[in-house]
């Protein structure tokens, strides 16, 4: 078999399944927005602080997110595993 | 935003091959060879799209900052002392009076810099802030802050004794805590500007000629949208980690 061609389907696959990561910080930001929907609701004089914290929250819960996005661009665009092939780039 | 031509460009680019631009890329520059002697020197897109924020950003400062009345005359002036009054305001409320004099200007040249540098790919330069070098960068100056404020204020004594805090059996945890902060911050808005650029060719390519009006709107939320948030909260990061490692606070 190609072994380029095997290596790089592989990671496309593999930068796919990373993106499955989105799921948490996406139901964490769904949590932390309505909260703070429900914050405000009963403090609406409090809504710009709770809007600023709103905001490091979500950018927290963001970071696991984040991190599958860079595994899944480093394996689209700097791909360790293409040297394994002996074939350069 | 999107202007007809722009549309054609990215149709003969999507036509031709499938070509999302990577993390990097670079000019070369063949003059540097008789410098330095180097084969192939070139220098990446993301230095000069700095520079060209860096020139924007000085010759709009030293406008607005030029001939200051100390009753304002003009339009000008307001203008300056109200992005001046912005920033040192927003820092005072974030970290209290203390830091106000010492970082309102060091935050607001970041939040300006950062804000300009990842509305960039408005104007067709590539963002600097789609480059992990550059929010590296910003991220190890965080770093350095938070660093010096942890030994400035506990004394390096203080500072050695908060990794064994409040277990010793902590020490790793701290340790790994104190290098995840800033690799967490410049991931963020790394990751955030490139997968703006990355999910944009990826919707030229799939669209192909009829790239009309829907990349405009997500661009909307990509360029605009995510620069601003991004930025705010860069800065607003920058400074609860500062007041965090503060020990008198």
């Amino acid at each position: 078999m190609d072994n380029l061609g095997f290596v790089a389907g592989a990671s496309a696959i593999g930068a796919g399944l990373a993106m499955i990561a989105g799921l948490g910080p996406g139901i964490g930001e769904g949590y932390c927005g309505g909260k703070a929907v429900e914050a405000i609701g009963r403090q609406p004089e409090a809504s710009g602080a709770i809007t600023k914290q709103m905001i490091i929250g979500d950018a927290l819960a963001e970071t696991t997110g984040i991190y599958s996005l860079v595994v899944a661009l480093l394996l689209m665009f700097a791909n360790p595993f293409t040297g394994m092939t002996g074939i350069a780039k | 935003m999107m202007t007809p031509e722009l549309i054609l460009m990215a149709e003969e680019s999507a036509a031709k091959t499938f070509t999302v631009e990577g993390p990097l890329r670079s000019i070369p520059l063949p003059f540097l060879k008789d410098i330095f002697g180097e084969e192939n020197a070139c220098i990446s897109e993301s230095i000069v799209s700095q520079w060209v924020v860096m020139i924007i950003l000085a010759v709009l400062f030293f406008i607005l900052g030029r001939n200051l009345k100390l009753k304002p005359e003009g339009k000008r002036q307001v203008i300056a002392e109200w992005i001046v009054g912005f920033f040192s305001g927003y820092v005072e409320e974030s970290m209290g009076t203390r830091y106000k004099r010492s970082y309102g200007p060091y935050i607001g040249a970041l939040f300006c810099f950062c804000i300009l540098s990842c509305l960039m790919g408005l104007f067709g330069l590539r963002n600097p802030t789609a480059d992990i070098s550059v929010t590296g960068a910003w991220a190890i100056i965080t770093f350095i802050l938070v660093l010096y404020t942890k030994i400035k204020t506990g004394g390096f004594k203080g500072y050695m004794k908060s990794f064994i805090e409040p277990m010793p059996f902590m020490l790793p945890f701290n340790i790994i805590g104190d290098f995840a902060n800033p690799i967490s911050q410049a991931m963020r808005l790394f990751g955030n500007n490139l997968s703006g650029i990355v999910i944009g060719g990826l919707i030229y390519y799939a669209l192909g000629s009829f790239a009309i009006a829907v990349p405009a709107v997500l661009s909307l939320y990509f360029d605009l949208f995510s620069a601003v948030i991004q930025s705010y909260i860069f800065v607003t990061l920058t400074m609860s980690y500062v007041i965090m490692a503060d020990a008198d606070a």
